[in-house]
């Protein structure tokens, strides 16, 4: 039982770095491959800060920062390479992908680095008669959180309702008025805040090394990819269901556990090649 | 593109065979391998040879991405994934002892084929984008296989990769010298750009170009799609299998490194910088690749940061890649994209 309970929160954990890729794919019809060395930054300079400031200035700087390179990254990537091939895009955030984690490794060394969650968070609490870290429910709020506002922002606001229709069609969404360039700006500074948020709370549950992008990367394309690219709710449910099984996988079978993602990838792909939630062609 | 046109009248021509006339690229091929010959008898340094040993290895794998973008117009983000099984399969047969060596060199090839054909099925029917995503996903999850399950596989330690004294009939000490290595390793890219020419020229090869294309219009023509693109998948597979093959003979060491991404990404650096559009752009890539490599010298500590921007800088402003740039000099064939 308290097994199903970490699944979530790994799940969890998964969906916020995973709806980030989602949003971005949503615009400008790329996905970001240094996604992961955004994930692995958010990390280390809330660690930084926080060693300082505390935990929370860490999360609201960690989080602030990596929207600004969201910003920048849109800027000076996203927008000049729209009329290029996607593939164009990918190399380019791929080779920023190289150089991030080699900035990290020069600023921070290539040791692992723990980090205490915070205080207030540090106990735990009994449930179904076991101990149970406060921190771990912590991140399953965090989601909850994330996926409400996200779900709340998308359907009730005005802007909201361009990124929906811009997800579906840019071009005619930019022909109706609305700037799509101004609004990309915008969600992909939330796609890379929620990296820098995910870095975040994966301080404390696992240990800071400039290889964790790359590590927690093969979940999060396999999510995005199951879940349909487009979707938020197909990116949900699928972060919930891998997350929920690699978990399960790695107290069982540690060693061959991080095969399991792939192979419920394969039998969704194999029965809807267009993902859980993804429009047909 | 105007590729698909081009290709086609070479492609013809092979097709009916065109008498007994030999193709240039025949005879460019077997002077390329001869003169490969004379490279140790012209370069003294055991270091030199190493170095560009070790390019040719891995010249060969870029040159199994390159033939994958160009004929499915798909990238491979986890090319290291074939290489690093090939290399994985060599070890643990030396340690399990199951099969004699050179039977596992043939699965350390065969393998990784399956694998990708099998694999193929269900992502080559994906955007570029999603099967991009997976293909890094994919290698970097054997490469987390490789380095939790320690009892098999020694973790981030790594295993030796135990041979025979002799392999074919041949000695050992052939393949793990620079200087015959060498030769070797030449040879086999040579003969694999050739072959990979004689592919791509051949009905399927502009079938695939057909699809990658348009791959509806192929369908409505009355192709299957969907094998000959995981086909083309597995030879790429194939050939980077093969560069994993020499890669474990040359080394007899194995590491999860075989597997990381940082590989892959290396080798589709070399692929992009060489230009996929000639296949044997990616091995020039290599050869670039190597040479810059060697320039930067005491800089190597921040060599991922270099290659890196490098990727960015060559994607940006020579998108064709450096052999692109020699078609466009030597006006021989239009290679730029529309």
């Amino acid at each position: 039982m308290i097994q199903i309970i970490n699944g979530l929160v790994y799940g969890s954990f998964l969906y916020v770095l995973a709806v980030g890729l989602v949003l971005i794919f949503g615009l400008r019809r790329v996905t970001n491959f240094a996604h992961g060395g955004f994930f692995m930054l958010g990390a280390y300079v809330s660690y930084a800060v926080a060693a300082y400031l505390g935990f929370w200035t860490g999360m609201v700087v960690s989080v602030a920062a990596l929207a600004a390179f969201g910003v920048l990254l849109d800027r000076f990537v996203f927008r000049p390479l729209s009329s290029e091939e996607p593939i164009v895009t990918l190399l380019v955030t791929f080779g920023l992908l190289f150089v991030l984690e080699d900035a990290v490794r020069t600023i921070w060394g290539k040791n692992y680095i723990s980090v205490a969650a915070p205080e207030a968070l540090a106990g735990s609490v009994t449930i179904f008669g076991s101990q149970f870290p406060v921190y771990r429910l912590f991140v399953i709020a965090v989601a909850v959180t994330v996926a409400l506002g996200l779900a709340i922002w998308l359907r009730s606001t005005r802007v909201g309702l361009y990124v929906r229709a811009s997800s579906v069609d840019p071009v005619t969404t930019g022909m109706q008025g609305v700037d799509t360039d101004r609004l990309s700006a915008l969600v992909v500074a939330i796609g890379t805040g929620l990296a820098g948020l995910s870095g975040t709370i994966a301080g404390p549950l696992m240990a800071l090394s400039p290889s964790m992008g790359g590590y927690i990367i093969i979940d999060c394309f396999i999510v995005v990819v199951t879940g349909g690219l487009t979707s938020f709710t197909g990116a949900f449910v699928a972060a919930l269901v891998i997350g929920q099984f690699h978990n399960l996988g790695l107290v069982y079978v540690p060693e061959v556990a991080s095969v399991i993602p792939l192979l419920i990838m394969a039998v969704v792909l194999g029965l809807r090649p267009q993902g859980l939630a993804g429009a047909g062609k | 593109m105007s590729d698909a046109v081009t290709q086609r009248k070479p492609g013809v021509a092979a097709a009916v065979g065109a008498g007994p006339r030999v193709p240039t690229f025949v005879v460019a091929a077997a002077v390329l391998a001869a003169a490969g010959f004379a490279v140790p008898w012209l370069i003294d340094s055991q270091l030199a040879l190493t170095l560009m040993t070790q390019a040719v290895i891995y010249a060969i794998l870029a040159t199994a991405i390159g033939f994958m973008i160009r004929q499915n117009g798909l990238t491979s983000f986890g090319h290291a994934a074939f290489f690093g099984m090939a290399v994985y399969l060599m070890a643990l047969n030396g340690k399990f002892d199951a099969v004699p060596a050179e039977l596992a060199v043939l699965a350390a090839i065969a393998v990784p084929a399956a694998f990708a054909f099998l694999a193929g099925l269900i992502i080559v029917r994906l955007p570029a984008l999603s099967f991009s995503m997976l293909t890094l996903a994919v290698a970097q999850s054997l490469h987390e296989l490789m380095l939790r399950w320690r009892e098999l596989a020694n973790g981030d330690d790594g295993m030796p990769v135990r041979l025979p004294s002799t392999l074919f009939g041949v000695d050992i000490e052939l393949f793990q010298a620079p200087s015959t290595m060498f030769v070797v390793c030449w040879v086999v890219l040579v003969a694999v750009i050739a072959l990979l020419t004689l592919v791509a020229r051949s009905h399927f090869g502009v079938l695939t170009v057909a699809i990658r294309e348009n791959e509806e219009r192929t369908r409505y023509v009355g192709y299957h799609t969907l094998v000959p693109r995981a086909l083309v998948f597995a030879l790429s597979a194939a050939v980077g299998g093969l560069a994993g093959v020499l890669f474990a003979l040359y080394n007899a060491f194995a590491t999860p490194g075989a597997l990381h991404w940082s590989l892959s990404g290396e080798a589709l650096i070399m692929a992009v910088i060489g230009g996929p559009h000639a296949i044997w752009g990616p091995a020039l890539g290599a050869v670039v690749f190597f040479v810059v490599k060697d320039a930067v010298g005491d800089l190597t500590e921040h060599w991922p940061a270099i290659i890196g921007a490098t990727l960015i800088v060559v994607t940006v402003l020579l998108p064709q890649g450096v052999s692109g740039l020699l078609a466009r000099f030597t006006g021989r064939r239009a290679a730029s994209k529309p």
